[in-house]
């Protein structure tokens, strides 16, 4: 999945003489929380509804005015990222820095902004219920054709799959959930089980095997 | 006395020999009620029109679905959920649904217009069925247009479903919908069909509040279930003051339920068949239609669908099951070989978390009434 897919694009942003009013209200008319800062063309910095707060609250050391410019709150220099990029690169980036937003830029242009609501938007995409389906977890061996082996299975039930999750699960192992379109997935976990496969939901009686 | 619906072609809603929706569940009720002495007079009605069917379900979604009963080949079945593990398409299955919505309709709108009171329709309960999806072995979704036509005559519908899967295609119908009230206890959608069925469902415009969830954890017992089941169902009533209620009776959440994991006993079903009919004495003036649904073990359901009928019915419960009904289905039935109506003592092994289960389902119903409380006052 790519930043592109999951992005705001267009964002609206402002100049950096744009008052500190000015951005708040922008901010409340949009139920917004971030808005860019470019000057021409070119993207100087970012300023959240946080910067403003604390940019005026009676607890900061250097209040500024209200009627005071963007640039004296603004963070600068800006992380970005690119509409191509993975939405896990964009995410790890988020993560490390601790950062609730990240411009898009292609080139010098802003294309686009991704906060994260939209990566919790892409995590509820990935493993929600996009479709009436039964789940089915399965403990893979951590080797090549596993997971191949698996879906032929399904394939040759005639299922289809929904969606499919992996994360590891230990050494040389790892949990694969699987949404799958019928209701009667014990029938199939237990054909699983005799192919032998360690079926974790749903349960099933000893295996045949 | 109730009135009971039933028609011959409801047979004919048979999607293949290997398929857990058998059409012989309902053969083996009607025989084990005449063994057990009960002579069935059904009420019969026709088959629901393609213009009925419109009242909940999409023109295109009927068509295709009547095209692939007719035999004709659409590329767009797969996008309707036709054509798949759980929906063969089979000769003549949109007109075997339309028989069976026809009952369902049809005891709604003897109800509608004072003819009956409580109604047992012997079949139906197509809850998975949506506006434009087949889901679920469920095609047309009876349970909506028996709702449909009430709310047309102007009834407020509570729909309670006991059923173990989470009756997603009425909720989904009637999400926006003030004048119904949609109730589903199901195992939780994190491990059983269909997924959805979370406590933030909660309905969408002049719907909020008005649709409930209450996901089960794997493995949950009758007490707890009851307790669950009695503490949303009564404030919810007290709340919506309903003129009609129409309830799913999937036989699903049974121990041995090849399909699921709740633990019910048929005492259990007894009790909350017990309970649901003292539900429509106090709430609705004793109108309520009943449906089947789902329960795919041959040993249980149609034991726990004569318990209902015995139970609309006020009729005493037998303890024996009659030999001539052993015998003539004793291929079904299996083995060990059943002898008692109800489930016999200690029925599984002991749950080992059943204390843990019970606590997280009492949270869950905490969560769920302190979600609905702001659109309650």
């Amino acid at each position: 999945m790519l930043v592109r897919e999951i992005m705001h694009a267009d964002p609206v942003s402002i100049g950096p003489d744009t008052p500190i009013e000015r951005a708040a209200a922008m901010m409340r008319e949009g139920n917004i929380r971030h808005l860019p800062v470019v000057e021409g063309d070119r993207l100087v910095g970012v300023v959240t509804d946080r910067d403003l707060r604390l940019a005026t609250s009676s607890l900061s050391t250097r209040p500024s005015a209200p009627s005071a410019p963007v640039r004296e709150v603004m963070s600068h220099p800006v992380e970005t990222t690119h509409p191509l990029d993975p939405i896990e690169v964009a995410a790890r980036v988020m993560r490390e820095l601790k950062i609730g937003c990240l411009p898009v830029l292609d080139g010098p242009r802003l294309v686009g902004i991704v906060t994260g609501v939209d990566i919790l938007d892409a995590l509820l995409q990935l493993t929600g219920v996009e479709r009436p389906s039964g789940r089915i977890e399965v403990r893979l061996v951590d080797q090549p054709g596993e997971l191949a082996r698996l879906t032929a299975l399904l394939g040759e039930q005639k299922l289809n799959i929904h969606s499919i999750l992996s994360y590891p699960d230990g050494e040389h192992r790892g949990r694969t959930v699987l949404r799958v379109g019928t209701m009667d997935v014990r029938a199939l976990a237990e054909r699983l089980c005799d192919a032998g496969f360690e079926v974790l939901w749903p349960s099933v009686q000893p295996c045949r095997r | 006395m109730p009135k009971v619906v039933h028609h011959p072609a409801y047979g004919r809603y048979d999607l293949g020999p290997e398929h857990p929706f058998s059409p012989g569940r309902i053969d083996m009720v009607l025989d084990l009620l005449r063994e057990l002495g009960i002579a069935l007079d059904p009420v019969a009605a026709t088959p629901v029109t393609i213009e009925n069917l419109l009242a909940v379900h999409a023109e295109d979604y009927v068509r295709a679905v009547e095209a692939a009963s007719a035999g004709e080949a659409g590329a767009e079945q797969a996008s309707f959920g036709l054509g798949t593990a759980d929906n063969p398409i089979v000769p003549g299955m949109g007109e075997a649904a339309r028989w069976l919505a026809g009952g369902t309709l049809h005891g709604a709108r003897m109800i509608a217009a004072g003819d009956a009171e409580l109604v047992l329709q012997l079949g139906g309960g197509f809850h998975h069925a949506r506006h434009r999806l087949a889901s679920g072995f469920c095609l047309y979704n009876d349970l909506a247009l028996a709702i449909r036509h009430l709310v047309s005559q102007r009834k407020r519908v509570a729909y309670l479903d006991v059923d173990v899967h989470h009756g997603d295609g009425v909720q989904e119908i009637f999400y926006t919908d003030e004048d119904v009230l949609t109730l589903s206890f199901h195992e939780s959608g994190e491990y059983l069909f269909p997924g959805t069925g979370w406590p933030h469902e909660l309905g969408q415009g002049m719907g909020r509040g008005l649709k409930l969830n209450v996901p089960l954890e794997p493995f949950t017992e009758g007490d707890s279930y009851f307790s669950a089941l009695e503490r949303v169902s009564v404030p919810a009533l007290d709340f919506f003051r309903p003129d009609v209620l129409v309830v799913q009776c999937g036989a699903d959440a049974h121990h041995l339920d090849p399909l699921a994991d709740l633990m019910l006993t048929t005492q259990d079903f007894e009790r909350i068949f017990r309970f649901i009919l003292r539900l429509a004495g106090e709430y609705t003036g004793g109108r309520a239609l009943f449906t089947l649904g789902g329960g795919y073990s041959m040993r249980v359901t149609p034991r726990v669908w004569a318990i209902l009928y015995l139970v609309l019915h006020g009729l005493p419960i037998p303890e024996a099951l009659p030999a001539a009904w052993l015998e003539r289905w004793r291929d079904r039935l299996g083995s060990p070989s059943l002898s008692t109506l109800h489930d016999g003592a200690e029925p599984y092994p002991a749950v080992p978390r059943r204390g843990e289960i019970t606590r997280q389902n009492a949270m869950m119903v905490d969560r769920l009434l302190d979600a609905v409380a702001r659109y309650w006052l």
